[in-house]
């Protein structure tokens, strides 16, 4: 099965092995990404004021570039899920019909059919979690994961749609697949501080720091995002505090992890938070 | 600033956020679940009560609406379903209408430049700049 | 030969007169054909405007008036009273309701006038085809069905037992006193609820006048008002409640522990039990799901201990009718399912608990026999936060009204806790206190004056640090965020009507409002009946109310059933439908578009029959009769095409 694929911006470098795991586990899981030609930033975050119609031709455009390749577009960074989901559906949405006209006129490229934004995580559960469990060929092995969704992938929640807001559990249904232990606690979908990081960074460490803490009170080993901003101010709000307490990894690591890529495929490197040391203490590297 | 002046920025903003503010009974549980809501002055419920009063110009000179990081969980849990996040937005539109930059892209610290992902300063950029 | 017809218009104060221009409308109905007077008087429904009427049938010789007035709900009865005292077939009365349907939806002064000469030209074309009809008159079965034994249903039953009439009481569960059994103490006196509750179960399980059938569930119910058949369904209990003496052995003997819903989960009982002691009828039942006999496991334990002999693995279900002229619903309530607020962390957050696990905590026949305990460690909790509106008056995930209730029982669980924990703080996150009741306000003044903090602010979202439990909270009136870390958290969740009574009125097509509970015949005048004749409802299956307000109105159910079983005999409304046999081809159209069974097509005849006592005149057998063979009494087809060609 062959999907149009956007990686966005984040995805192509601060964020490659999310964007690299994602990939190839994608290939041992029995489906395959093509990235959209040419695309282009889908704006990073949306924009909710009612006549801000500029700040939609971005997203648009992309869904119309993903129109002529398929009916579905999958998307693996939460943020340009949120907003390519969001400009999807307010394009469509009733009372905005003029203002969708003058959107068009600003996008270059024709629609062929209507697009549907899905995560890459509802490509894996639609694949079916048993046809998952049997490419499986290094068991979590009991580790203890929290799933942490952040705010991108549940709200706003009659847009996305995506599971239940106060307490998704796709992912967590993928790492019990992959072997592990789902850790369930308060913080899944919780602000982790965003954007906040650039001009208010205390504010924004405090917001990480309680999720990992709370993912700690429950019993975590380890936590898996799906969002780079996620991921860097999870790492890097442990980092500035001095106590690192828990790794964490981009869902797609571990899932390549335990779909059997090297380890010089799931990008380690890259983490803030080095987890090869603790991989190798829990056996799994 | 006179009271028509400032009623006339309460419709603006209504209409700006597609919120009505009479829809708020001042509950506080946006202020409760704000993850930012100690640091922020005047937290989300203050807010509304200032644009419920016609107090637009008080909201619109505070900081607190620069401290929002659009997590979308005060709207996900109000049970008056009214979105304050999209308030906020409102809010800053018009300063930012106005020309008045929150952050300055050009002193960003190199290091971050390296570190932080461009999400952020995206995100960040568009919610706090011209 | 036209009839002699009179209008009368009513200036309803300045209802109508304000809006309708009355003096040219009576000049208007006076040129409709066959009006021969026309007046008009301030307020017709008063004594002068009724001997107004009276007289002016007389003099004139009337053979049909219309009413110009309010909505026939309202003085329907009046005028056709007022016709009939002046010897006019009341059924000769009509009204054309120009208030409700006219000058309080119309602004303009003409084209009210223009409609309100429309509506008055409508129904004397009608009165002119009215036939003189004559009520139908029906037996009463002088016996009452009750459903639901909590304290409104007990009460409903007893007020009519002690009348003399017999009742039947019917109860899902094994025992009766519902949600009332579960409660600690009552507001606002603080009178244990055990104790106030047991001589009405007990008054209630030996009264001579009450069938009492627990573990029982309505089936069905045919027939009509004065003269219903019920089907009662009782569950097997596999226990011969005549020979059980209650004696307990077996609850000590009996190898299964399952959790005790009666306690919220928070103990575990045996397989075969009794919801609690002083239940009535004091009878153990069996758990079928849970028993390891009849899961087909061996067992046998309880029939071997049995010193009566009472056990009966083979029992079945079993179907009682009865025959009643009355139905109460007293359906009760059950509370929110607040695990569906998943930020609250009910269910998963330990000492998270709901207002009704709290109850049982603080009574002394809980799970900590009334000492105040957390349910995860047995520990002493030194900070309690109690949240209400936990689901009430949230149109997001919630329900949108107040429940009513939760004030005042959460102001007296906070109170309760600070009796038993002296050093423990009892914190209150609440959006409004809400207390209008007789002693209310002063019992909320106790709480706060006994030290219980009140903070305003809804709380957003519960999570768990180390072993105690965060709560976000904020203070509105000083515009702050709030973090409280307690021991413990009791949620107030909203009272929501207990489902199987929705499911019960659904099938009864008894009507409820959007969220279930059952709807009165009219909010402020009728509030104990509902719109369908014989049943009357009570309790909080009509909405949230407290018990004091719930024995009041059960009361009132009772009396309204005893109004009607002190009359000789029911009257039920001639404007029913009628078949032409000569045009029926007995095709069924009607007997299928009937909502009250009371059309049959006659298996031997192959004509439809209707039932006119069953028949509440809705004519939608008349419009679904392809052949045109049904026709309503006074709504016949000629009468209606005239009343719109007008």
């Amino acid at each position: 099965m062959k999907y149009p694929y956007y990686p966005g911006c984040t995805l192509y470098s601060k964020a490659r092995n999310l964007d690299r795991c994602g990939r190839l586990a994608a290939a041992r899981a029995g489906f395959e990404l093509e990235e959209l030609p040419s695309w282009n930033c889908c704006g990073a975050i949306y924009n909710t004021n009612t006549d801000d119609l500029a700040a939609q031709v971005g997203p648009v455009r992309v869904l119309a570039k993903a129109s002529q390749q398929g009916r579905r577009l999958v998307t693996l960074c939460a943020a340009c899920y949120n907003v390519l989901k969001r400009a999807n559906e307010r394009l469509h949405a009733t009372g905005f019909e003029q203002d969708r006209q003058r959107i068009l006129e600003f996008v270059d490229e024709p629609f062929e059919q209507d697009v549907e934004v899905v995560h890459y995580l509802e490509v894996l559960k639609e694949l079916g979690w048993d046809a998952i469990r049997q490419r499986v060929v290094r068991s979590l092995n009991g580790l203890k994961v929290a799933s942490y969704y952040g705010c991108l992938m549940v709200r706003p929640r009659e847009v996305l749609k995506f599971d239940d807001p106060e307490n998704p559990v796709v992912m967590d249904e993928l790492m019990a697949t992959l072997g592990g232990e789902p850790v369930r606690f308060d913080f899944k979908a919780e602000c982790c501080g965003g954007y906040l990081v650039i001009n208010r960074r205390a504010v924004a460490d405090a917001c990480s720091l309680r999720v990992v803490e709370n993912a700690r009170t429950w019993g975590a080993e380890a936590i898996v995002t799906t969002c780079p901003l996620c991921q860097y101010n999870l790492e890097s709000a442990q980092l500035r505090r001095g106590t690192v307490l828990t790794p964490v990894f981009y869902f797609t690591q571990i899932l390549g992890l335990a779909l059997g890529l090297e380890p010089a495929e799931l990008g380690f490197e890259d983490n803030k938070l080095d987890p090869v040391p603790f991989l190798k203490e829990k056996g799994l590297l | 600033m006179s009271s028509q002046d400032n009623s006339q920025l309460v419709s603006q903003i209504e209409e700006l956020s597609g919120q009505r503010v009479s829809d708020c009974y001042q509950c506080g549980c946006c202020t409760a679940g704000c993850p930012v809501g100690e640091l922020m002055d005047p937290p989300p419920s203050r807010a509304i009560r200032l644009l419920q009063l016609g107090r637009a110009q008080e909201l619109l000179a505070s900081e607190g609406i620069w401290v929002c990081a659009s997590c979308l969980v005060c709207g996900t849990r109000c049970p008056r379903n009214v979105d304050y996040a999209k308030i906020a937005e409102a809010c800053r539109a018009l300063i930012l209408r106005a020309k008045r930059s929150q952050v300055d892209p050009d002193v960003v610290d190199d290091q971050d430049l390296q570190d932080v992902p461009q999400q952020a300063f995206i995100a960040s950029f568009r919610k706090f700049s011209v | 030969m036209k009839r002699r017809i009179g209008v009368f218009v009513c200036h309803c104060g300045i209802n109508i007169a304000g809006v309708v221009k009355v003096p040219e409308l009576v000049e208007r109905a006076k040129n409709i054909p066959g009006v021969v007077t026309a007046l008009d008087y301030v307020y017709c429904c008063s004594d002068p405007g009724q001997r107004l009427i009276r007289e002016t049938i007389q003099k004139e010789r009337l053979e049909g008036i219309v009413v110009a007035c309010c909505s026939p709900n309202l003085h329907e009865a009046t005028f056709r009273k007022a016709a009939a005292e002046a010897g006019l077939n009341p059924y000769l009365c009509e009204i054309a309701n120009i208030r409700e349907q006219c000058s309080w939806v119309t602004s303009d002064r003409d084209a009210a006038t223009e409609k309100a000469e429309g509506i008055v030209r409508t129904m004397v074309a009608k009165v002119s085809h009215d036939q003189p009809l004559v009520r139908l008159g029906v037996p009463i079965v002088k016996r009452a069905l009750v459903v639901g034994a909590g304290i409104a249903g007990i009460q409903a039953a007893l007020d009519i037992a002690n009348a003399g009439y017999e009742v039947v009481l019917v109860e899902k569960e094994p025992s009766i006193g519902g949600h009332m059994a579960q409660l600690s103490e009552t507001f606002p006196t603080l009178d244990c609820s055990q104790c106030i509750l047991t001589p009405k179960t007990v008054e209630a399980g030996r009264h001579p006048k009450i069938r009492l059938l627990t573990y029982s569930e309505v089936a069905e119910v045919s027939g009509f008002v004065g003269n219903f058949r019920v089907k009662i369904r009782q569950k097997p209990r596999y226990v011969d409640l005549d020979a059980c003496t209650g004696c307990g052995i077996c609850l000590e003997k009996c190898p299964v522990r399952v959790e005790s819903v009666f306690d919220r989960n928070l103990t575990r009982r045996r397989a075969i039990y009794r919801l609690f002691p002083q239940a009535v009828p004091n009878k153990v039942v069996i758990d079928a799901q849970h028993c390891r006999q009849l899961q087909g496991k061996k067992c046998g334990v309880c029939a071997k201990v049995c010193p009566a002999q009472a056990i009966r693995y083979d029992d079945q279900e079993r179907i009682v009718e009865e025959e009643v002229g009355a139905i109460v619903l007293a359906t009760g309530y059950e509370l929110f399912d607040s695990r569906r607020l998943g930020a609250y962390g009910l269910g998963v957050v330990p000492d998270v608990i709901d207002s009704l696990a709290f109850e049982r905590i603080l009574s002394a026949s809980g799970p900590f026999a009334g000492e105040v305990r957390r349910p995860s460690d047995g520990r002493v909790p030194k900070r309690v936060v109690f949240v209400q509106c936990a689901g009430s008056r949230d149109s997001n995930q919630g329900v949108p009204y107040c429940s009513k209730i939760c004030c005042m029982y959460t102001a007296k669980h906070a109170l309760l806790y600070r009796h038993r924990v002296h050093d423990g703080e009892a914190v209150v996150c609440y959006i409004d206190v809400r207390t209008p009741g007789k002693g209310f306000e002063e019992f909320y003044r106790r709480a706060t004056d006994e030290g219980v903090q009140y903070l305003r602010g809804k709380v957003s979202k519960i999570f768990r640090r180390g072993d105690r439990v965060v709560v976000w909270a904020a203070d509105t009136l000083a515009g702050k965020k709030l973090e409280i870390e307690a021991d413990m958290v009791v949620l107030a969740s909203a009272v929501v009507p207990n489902p199987d009574g929705v499911a019960l009125a659904r099938r009864l097509k008894i009507p409820v409002d959007g969220w279930g509970f059952l709807s009165e015949a009219h909010p402020k005048l009728r509030p104990v009946e509902t719109l369908t004749a014989g049943f009357f409802l009570c309790g909080c299956g009509q909405g949230p109310k407290d018990i004091p307000e719930t024995v009041a109105q059960a009361s009132g159910a009772a009396a309204k059933v005893l109004a009607m079983f002190g009359q000789s005999e029911l009257y039920h409304e001639p404007v029913t439908a009628v078949v032409d046999e000569e045009i029926c081809v007995g095709c069924g159209n009607c007997e299928r578009t009937c909502a009250y069974e009371a059309v049959r097509v006659d298996p031997h005849r192959g004509k439809a029959v209707v039932q006119a006592v069953m028949c509440e005149g809705c004519g939608a057998c008349s419009v679904a009769c392809p052949a045109g063979a049904i026709n309503l009494k006074n709504f016949t087809k000629q009468s209606l095409t005239e009343m719109v060609d007008v």
